[in-house]
């Protein structure tokens, strides 16, 4: 407590030194060496990635955040978009990783196939035609882009436990990885997030087969997961017992990436 | 005695550096798409759609960089913030905090002060009733900040909270509200200490505060009897 027995009551100050005063500082070279340190931080600080030293910290906490995000998925939570969301149809962003609008070369690749394979009793080489015939499921579903933008479509197409129920995954698959055309782009995923019952091997928005702009002829989707990890020209799911990191997973991005 | 508890000095501290680069981290997250509105829709209520926020501003050099950070950062805030509270309710400081009955009434006398309506610097205990609603507004909105950012993390596997909210669009938009509300508390906070009461700093590190050099006793306001009066009893005047 201060000298003073009610401080309340003490209108003019008894001594008149600044702390840095009785620091023995100079009240001059103590403004400059604060007002340095303070812009040194912020240059340090500014559009900067941090200290390299952090990174086995960010490493650690995004192990940490994948079993938080773990514990939270639910085959039961469904993404509902609101029901005054408007579809964004052709505002919809299309994105791929080649120069060029990735298209299936039919000449000189043959017809395409998507290959179920991996962990898998009787793998599966399935045509356009074959997903058609299979099971159809619809969704009206938001997308969730990892630069913070939304967009509503409706997807159709096959669920993926259905075609590993067709398939016969071994029960020892823990992750699927998801090949595709659009050059090296792959993401592997978590089992539990895959057989989500909105994850759906898509071929078909608002409606129509997809274009080549949004993945056509196929696609992996689900809500559950934010749109890198979500391939588009799907060529293989392979059913696996180890990850496979993925296009921008092994960039920087969070490999779980769950919604 | 201390006039803040070595608890409350070192979660204040580690709450300033989470909170910069939250806000940092956060705004480089922003910039990746600087609007609210869905695509192919419009957003009624943010004047500046789709232009980013200078990049000088921001923290964690690129989107998965900034993304790394925040959700790394996100504990150490939460739990800090924990800490802190659960602290201050044990050991009682939280009755400095919480407003009391009449905190608008002495809140305004503190205006009236402030503007010079009024001459005299109002009684106060700890603090003055700006102060109290302003700490006490500050963990609220801290509260605001995290539960809306968990709501745009998971919107689908917590989507009864993102809906609480409006759905993910609005729960982002709040989002943005509480870090601009904790900017502003910061930065009133930060301007009232180096104008109104700079000798408060060395409590906020060692603990120790003159009280003979508080702004009641200084009867100060901004810029206003910021150095004490040259008047020292024990010295020989020249």
């Amino acid at each position: 407590m201060s000298r003073n027995p009610d401080p309340s009551l003490v209108i003019r100050p008894a001594r008149s030194t600044h702390p840095a005063e009785q620091l023995g500082i100079d009240r001059r070279r103590f403004l400059a060496a604060s007002g340095g340190a303070l812009g040194a931080l912020l240059l340090a600080a500014c559009d900067s990635q941090g200290p390299e030293s952090a990174k086995g910290i960010l490493k650690f906490a995004e192990e940490k955040n994948e079993i938080v995000e773990r514990a939270l998925l639910s085959h039961s939570s469904m993404d509902v978009p609101r029901k005054s969301a408007k579809i964004a149809g052709e505002r919809f962003p299309s994105y791929f990783v080649s120069r060029h609008v990735p298209v299936w070369d039919e000449a000189a690749r043959g017809a395409w196939r998507l290959e179920v394979g991996g962990m898998v009793a009787k793998p599966l080489q399935l045509s356009l035609a074959d997903l058609g015939s299979l099971p159809r499921t619809g969704y009206r579903l938001d997308h969730f882009c990892v630069e913070g933008w939304t967009a509503v479509a409706v997807r159709t197409g096959v669920r993926l436990s259905d075609l590993a129920r067709l398939a016969g995954v071994d029960p020892h698959a823990r992750y699927v990885d998801f090949q595709s055309f659009d050059d090296d782009y792959h993401e592997s995923w978590d089992i539990e997030s895959a057989m989500h019952p909105q994850t759906l091997i898509v071929y078909a928005q608002d409606g129509r087969y997809l274009n080549a702009a949004w993945g056509a002829p196929a696609r992996v989707y689900s809500p559950t997961k934010l749109g890198y990890k979500n391939t588009k020209y799907l060529t293989k799911i392979m059913f696996m017992p180890e990850r496979n990191g993925g296009y921008w997973s092994d960039r920087g991005y969070e490999w779980y990436g769950g919604v | 005695m201390k006039r803040h508890h070595v608890v409350v000095r070192i979660t204040h501290w580690v709450n300033a550096i989470a909170l910069t680069i939250m806000v940092g981290s956060g705004l480089r997250i922003f910039n990746a798409y600087p609007a609210f509105a869905r695509r192919g829709e419009t957003f009624c209520c943010y004047p500046f759609e789709r232009r980013p926020i200078p990049a000088s501003l921001t923290f964690g050099g690129w989107l998965a960089g900034a993304r790394n950070w925040h959700f790394a950062m996100m504990w150490v805030l939460a739990l800090n913030g924990l800490v802190y509270l659960g602290f201050i309710y044990l050991h009682g400081e939280w009755r400095d905090l919480v407003p009391r009955r009449g905190i608008f009434r002495d809140a305004w006398e503190m205006v009236r002060f402030y503007l010079t309506v009024r001459k005299d610097h109002p009684r106060q205990g700890k603090h003055n009733a700006l102060q109290r609603l302003a700490y006490f507004s500050m963990p609220m909105v801290g509260i605001m900040a995290i539960v809306t950012g968990l709501a745009i993390w998971k919107p689908v596997e917590l989507s009864p909270l993102t809906g609480l909210l409006g759905g993910y669009v609005w729960a982002r938009y709040w989002h943005f509200w509480a870090m601009l509300l904790l900017v502003a508390l910061t930065f009133g906070h930060i301007f009232m200490v180096f104008t109104v009461d700079p000798y408060s700093i060395p409590s906020m590190i060692t603990g120790k505060y003159r009280e003979d050099l508080s702004p009641e006793a200084r009867n100060a306001r901004p810029f206003v009897h910021l150095l004490p009066t040259n008047t020292r009893d024990d010295v020989p005047q020249p």
